[in-house]
Protein backbone atom coordinates (compact mmCIF):
# COMPACT_ATOMS: atom_id res chain seq x y z
CA UNK A 1 0.00 0.00 0.00
CA UNK A 2 2.72 2.44 0.99
CA UNK A 3 4.71 1.78 -2.18
CA UNK A 4 1.63 2.16 -4.36
CA UNK A 5 0.72 5.59 -3.01
CA UNK A 6 4.40 6.59 -3.22
CA UNK A 7 4.42 5.52 -6.86
CA UNK A 8 1.19 7.39 -7.56
CA UNK A 9 2.59 10.52 -5.89
CA UNK A 10 5.69 10.30 -8.07
CA UNK A 11 3.59 9.87 -11.19
CA UNK A 12 1.46 12.89 -10.25
CA UNK A 13 4.56 15.02 -9.64
CA UNK A 14 6.09 13.86 -12.90
CA UNK A 15 2.94 14.69 -14.89
CA UNK A 16 2.62 18.10 -13.23
CA UNK A 17 6.24 18.97 -13.97
CA UNK A 18 5.77 17.69 -17.51
CA UNK A 19 2.70 19.88 -18.08
CA UNK A 20 4.37 22.96 -16.61
CA UNK A 21 7.49 22.31 -18.67
CA UNK A 22 5.43 21.86 -21.83
CA UNK A 23 3.50 25.09 -21.23
CA UNK A 24 6.66 27.09 -20.59
CA UNK A 25 8.40 25.63 -23.61
CA UNK A 26 5.36 26.31 -25.79
CA UNK A 27 4.59 29.87 -24.70
CA UNK A 28 7.68 31.47 -23.21
CA UNK A 29 11.05 29.91 -23.98
CA UNK A 30 12.69 26.59 -24.76
CA UNK A 31 16.15 25.16 -25.34
CA UNK A 32 16.79 23.44 -28.66
CA UNK A 33 19.84 21.80 -30.27
CA UNK A 34 21.25 23.28 -33.47
CA UNK A 35 21.91 20.67 -36.14
CA UNK A 36 24.12 21.18 -39.14
CA UNK A 37 26.63 23.84 -40.04
CA UNK A 38 24.42 26.28 -41.96
CA UNK A 39 24.80 28.88 -39.19
CA UNK A 40 28.55 28.40 -38.77
CA UNK A 41 30.45 30.10 -37.09
CA UNK A 42 27.61 31.53 -34.99
CA UNK A 43 26.45 27.99 -34.08
CA UNK A 44 28.37 24.70 -34.47
CA UNK A 45 31.53 26.48 -35.60
CA UNK A 46 33.46 23.33 -36.44
CA UNK A 47 31.87 20.26 -38.00
CA UNK A 48 34.16 17.97 -36.03
CA UNK A 49 32.69 19.08 -32.68
CA UNK A 50 31.30 16.16 -30.75
CA UNK A 51 28.20 17.93 -29.50
CA UNK A 52 25.74 20.29 -31.12
CA UNK A 53 25.26 23.78 -29.74
CA UNK A 54 22.15 24.29 -27.61
CA UNK A 55 20.38 27.63 -27.82
CA UNK A 56 17.65 29.46 -25.92
CA UNK A 57 14.58 30.25 -28.04
CA UNK A 58 12.14 32.88 -26.76
CA UNK A 59 8.50 32.94 -27.82
CA UNK A 60 7.53 36.41 -26.57
CA UNK A 61 8.23 37.80 -30.03
CA UNK A 62 5.18 35.88 -31.31
CA UNK A 63 2.77 38.28 -29.60
CA UNK A 64 3.43 41.10 -32.04
CA UNK A 65 5.56 39.43 -34.74
CA UNK A 66 7.94 42.38 -34.67
CA UNK A 67 11.41 41.36 -35.74
CA UNK A 68 14.61 43.26 -36.48
CA UNK A 69 17.24 42.83 -39.16
CA UNK A 70 19.77 40.26 -37.98
CA UNK A 71 17.44 38.34 -35.63
CA UNK A 72 18.12 34.60 -35.61
CA UNK A 73 14.79 32.76 -35.70
CA UNK A 74 13.36 29.24 -35.64
CA UNK A 75 10.75 28.61 -38.35
CA UNK A 76 8.80 25.75 -39.94
CA UNK A 77 10.11 24.79 -43.34
CA UNK A 78 7.77 25.98 -46.12
CA UNK A 79 8.18 22.66 -47.92
CA UNK A 80 7.75 20.39 -44.91
CA UNK A 81 5.87 21.70 -41.88
CA UNK A 82 7.36 19.01 -39.63
CA UNK A 83 10.93 20.33 -40.09
CA UNK A 84 12.19 23.34 -38.18
CA UNK A 85 15.09 25.45 -39.35
CA UNK A 86 17.24 28.10 -37.67
CA UNK A 87 18.36 31.00 -39.85
CA UNK A 88 18.94 34.73 -39.65
CA UNK A 89 16.41 37.34 -40.83
CA UNK A 90 18.21 39.46 -43.41
CA UNK A 91 15.28 41.47 -44.79
CA UNK A 92 11.84 42.46 -43.48
CA UNK A 93 8.56 43.21 -45.33
CA UNK A 94 9.00 46.02 -47.85
CA UNK A 95 12.79 45.75 -48.03
CA UNK A 96 14.70 45.30 -51.26
CA UNK A 97 17.23 42.43 -51.06
CA UNK A 98 20.06 41.80 -53.50
CA UNK A 99 20.35 38.17 -54.60
CA UNK A 100 22.10 36.22 -57.33
CA UNK A 101 19.89 34.05 -59.50
CA UNK A 102 21.50 31.81 -62.13
CA UNK A 103 24.57 34.06 -61.96
CA UNK A 104 22.41 37.15 -62.69
CA UNK A 105 22.34 39.79 -59.98
CA UNK A 106 18.77 40.48 -59.02
CA UNK A 107 16.91 42.72 -56.60
CA UNK A 108 13.74 41.38 -54.93
CA UNK A 109 11.13 43.19 -52.88
CA UNK A 110 10.14 41.24 -49.77
CA UNK A 111 6.30 41.00 -49.83
CA UNK A 112 4.08 42.22 -46.99
CA UNK A 113 4.01 39.77 -44.08
CA UNK A 114 7.12 37.89 -45.28
CA UNK A 115 10.84 37.92 -44.46
CA UNK A 116 14.07 36.84 -46.12
CA UNK A 117 16.17 34.36 -44.13
CA UNK A 118 19.72 33.21 -44.75
CA UNK A 119 22.22 31.03 -42.93
CA UNK A 120 25.49 32.62 -41.81
CA UNK A 121 27.40 29.92 -43.70
CA UNK A 122 26.32 30.79 -47.25
CA UNK A 123 28.17 27.88 -48.76
CA UNK A 124 26.15 25.23 -46.97
CA UNK A 125 22.78 26.73 -46.18
CA UNK A 126 19.39 26.05 -47.75
CA UNK A 127 17.47 29.25 -47.17
CA UNK A 128 15.50 32.00 -48.88
CA UNK A 129 17.96 31.92 -51.76
CA UNK A 130 16.34 28.56 -52.64
CA UNK A 131 12.77 28.75 -51.33
CA UNK A 132 12.18 32.48 -51.47
CA UNK A 133 10.81 34.77 -48.75
CA UNK A 134 8.82 33.01 -46.03
CA UNK A 135 5.63 34.23 -44.30
CA UNK A 136 6.38 35.59 -40.82
CA UNK A 137 3.61 33.30 -39.54
CA UNK A 138 5.99 30.35 -39.95
CA UNK A 139 8.40 31.79 -37.36
CA UNK A 140 8.15 29.88 -34.10
CA UNK A 141 10.65 31.71 -31.91
CA UNK A 142 13.75 33.91 -31.71
CA UNK A 143 17.17 32.66 -30.65
CA UNK A 144 18.66 34.91 -27.97
CA UNK A 145 21.51 32.98 -26.32
CA UNK A 146 23.79 30.01 -26.77
CA UNK A 147 23.55 27.94 -23.58
CA UNK A 148 25.79 24.93 -24.40
CA UNK A 149 28.73 24.18 -24.53
CA UNK A 150 29.72 26.25 -21.49
CA UNK A 151 32.66 27.99 -23.15
CA UNK A 152 30.37 29.34 -25.88
CA UNK A 153 27.64 30.65 -23.58
CA UNK A 154 26.68 34.15 -24.66
CA UNK A 155 24.32 36.48 -26.43
CA UNK A 156 23.54 35.93 -30.10
CA UNK A 157 24.47 39.16 -31.86
CA UNK A 158 22.31 40.89 -34.46
CA UNK A 159 24.48 41.23 -37.53
CA UNK A 160 23.51 41.22 -41.17
CA UNK A 161 24.95 42.20 -44.56
CA UNK A 162 23.73 45.79 -44.67
CA UNK A 163 25.14 46.35 -48.12
CA UNK A 164 22.64 43.87 -49.63
CA UNK A 165 19.50 45.21 -47.98
CA UNK A 166 17.70 48.47 -48.66
CA UNK A 167 14.89 49.53 -46.38
CA UNK A 168 13.69 52.55 -48.31
CA UNK A 169 9.89 52.52 -48.13
CA UNK B 1 -17.05 32.51 -45.74
CA UNK B 2 -20.72 33.12 -46.64
CA UNK B 3 -22.98 31.17 -46.86
CA UNK B 4 -21.31 28.50 -44.67
CA UNK B 5 -20.61 30.97 -41.86
CA UNK B 6 -22.39 34.23 -41.12
CA UNK B 7 -20.71 37.61 -41.48
CA UNK B 8 -20.26 37.94 -37.70
CA UNK B 9 -21.54 36.34 -34.55
CA UNK B 10 -20.99 32.67 -35.34
CA UNK B 11 -19.30 30.64 -32.63
CA UNK B 12 -17.45 27.60 -33.85
CA UNK B 13 -15.35 24.88 -32.28
CA UNK B 14 -11.87 24.46 -33.66
CA UNK B 15 -9.41 21.76 -32.74
CA UNK B 16 -5.65 22.20 -32.85
CA UNK B 17 -4.63 18.58 -33.11
CA UNK B 18 -5.46 17.46 -36.67
CA UNK B 19 -3.01 19.70 -38.45
CA UNK B 20 -0.13 18.44 -36.30
CA UNK B 21 -0.84 14.81 -37.23
CA UNK B 22 -1.44 15.60 -40.89
CA UNK B 23 -5.18 14.96 -40.84
CA UNK B 24 -6.16 18.14 -42.69
CA UNK B 25 -7.42 17.55 -46.23
CA UNK B 26 -9.38 19.11 -49.08
CA UNK B 27 -12.83 20.29 -48.02
CA UNK B 28 -11.88 21.13 -44.43
CA UNK B 29 -12.53 24.58 -43.00
CA UNK B 30 -9.32 25.66 -41.29
CA UNK B 31 -7.89 28.50 -39.25
CA UNK B 32 -4.88 29.87 -41.06
CA UNK B 33 -2.41 32.58 -40.07
CA UNK B 34 -2.53 35.20 -42.84
CA UNK B 35 0.61 35.23 -45.03
CA UNK B 36 0.05 38.96 -45.44
CA UNK B 37 -0.27 39.83 -41.73
CA UNK B 38 0.98 37.22 -39.22
CA UNK B 39 -1.15 38.74 -36.45
CA UNK B 40 -4.42 37.87 -38.24
CA UNK B 41 -6.03 34.46 -38.36
CA UNK B 42 -8.25 33.69 -41.35
CA UNK B 43 -11.02 31.11 -41.66
CA UNK B 44 -10.92 29.49 -45.09
CA UNK B 45 -11.62 26.17 -46.76
CA UNK B 46 -8.83 23.94 -48.06
CA UNK B 47 -9.50 23.44 -51.78
CA UNK B 48 -6.28 21.67 -52.76
CA UNK B 49 -3.44 19.85 -51.00
CA UNK B 50 0.15 19.57 -52.21
CA UNK B 51 0.37 18.09 -55.69
CA UNK B 52 -3.24 18.93 -56.57
CA UNK B 53 -4.10 20.94 -59.68
CA UNK B 54 -6.26 23.96 -58.90
CA UNK B 55 -8.21 26.05 -61.42
CA UNK B 56 -9.50 29.48 -60.56
CA UNK B 57 -10.92 32.50 -62.31
CA UNK B 58 -8.66 35.55 -62.44
CA UNK B 59 -11.45 37.50 -64.13
CA UNK B 60 -14.83 36.25 -65.45
CA UNK B 61 -13.38 35.21 -68.80
CA UNK B 62 -9.90 34.01 -67.96
CA UNK B 63 -9.17 31.00 -65.78
CA UNK B 64 -5.76 29.91 -64.58
CA UNK B 65 -4.50 26.50 -63.48
CA UNK B 66 -1.69 25.91 -60.98
CA UNK B 67 -0.20 22.92 -59.21
CA UNK B 68 0.03 23.28 -55.44
CA UNK B 69 3.72 22.99 -54.45
CA UNK B 70 5.05 20.53 -51.86
CA UNK B 71 4.29 21.52 -48.29
CA UNK B 72 1.62 24.04 -49.31
CA UNK B 73 -2.20 24.17 -49.43
CA UNK B 74 -4.63 26.16 -51.55
CA UNK B 75 -7.25 27.92 -49.49
CA UNK B 76 -10.39 29.73 -50.65
CA UNK B 77 -13.24 31.40 -48.89
CA UNK B 78 -16.68 30.00 -49.65
CA UNK B 79 -17.83 33.47 -50.71
CA UNK B 80 -16.00 33.52 -54.04
CA UNK B 81 -16.86 37.12 -54.82
CA UNK B 82 -15.69 38.71 -51.58
CA UNK B 83 -12.85 36.58 -50.28
CA UNK B 84 -9.17 37.39 -50.16
CA UNK B 85 -7.47 34.02 -50.39
CA UNK B 86 -5.01 31.88 -52.37
CA UNK B 87 -6.36 33.34 -55.61
CA UNK B 88 -4.70 36.59 -54.49
CA UNK B 89 -1.76 35.59 -52.29
CA UNK B 90 -1.00 32.15 -53.73
CA UNK B 91 -0.71 28.78 -51.99
CA UNK B 92 0.18 28.99 -48.30
CA UNK B 93 2.65 26.75 -46.45
CA UNK B 94 0.99 24.00 -44.43
CA UNK B 95 2.85 25.30 -41.35
CA UNK B 96 0.56 28.35 -41.25
CA UNK B 97 -2.51 26.22 -40.45
CA UNK B 98 -3.45 26.74 -36.80
CA UNK B 99 -6.49 24.47 -36.45
CA UNK B 100 -9.53 22.83 -38.04
CA UNK B 101 -13.10 24.09 -37.59
CA UNK B 102 -15.44 21.17 -37.14
CA UNK B 103 -18.59 22.30 -35.31
CA UNK B 104 -20.80 25.36 -35.02
CA UNK B 105 -22.14 26.18 -31.57
CA UNK B 106 -23.98 29.49 -32.20
CA UNK B 107 -26.48 30.52 -33.61
CA UNK B 108 -28.73 27.67 -32.48
CA UNK B 109 -30.31 27.13 -35.88
CA UNK B 110 -26.85 26.49 -37.27
CA UNK B 111 -25.86 24.08 -34.51
CA UNK B 112 -23.98 21.09 -35.88
CA UNK B 113 -21.17 20.16 -38.19
CA UNK B 114 -20.37 22.39 -41.16
CA UNK B 115 -21.20 21.32 -44.72
CA UNK B 116 -18.41 19.90 -46.82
Amino acid sequence: MGTQSLLWNSVKKFLTCGLIGLTISDRYASIVPVRGASMSPTFNPRARNFTDDYVLVEKFCLKKYEFSHGDVVVFCSPSNHKEKHIKRIIALPGDWIGTTHNSHDDVLKVPKGHCWVEGDNSASSIDSRSFGPIPLGLVKGRVTHVVWPPRRIGLVERVFPQERVSSLK
Amino acid sequence: MLPTLNLTGDLVLAEHVSHRIGKVGAGDVVLVRSPVDPRRILTKRVVGMEGDTVSFYVDPMYSQTTVVPKGHVWIQGDNTYASSDSRHFGPVPYGLIQGKVFFRVWPPDGFGTLEQ
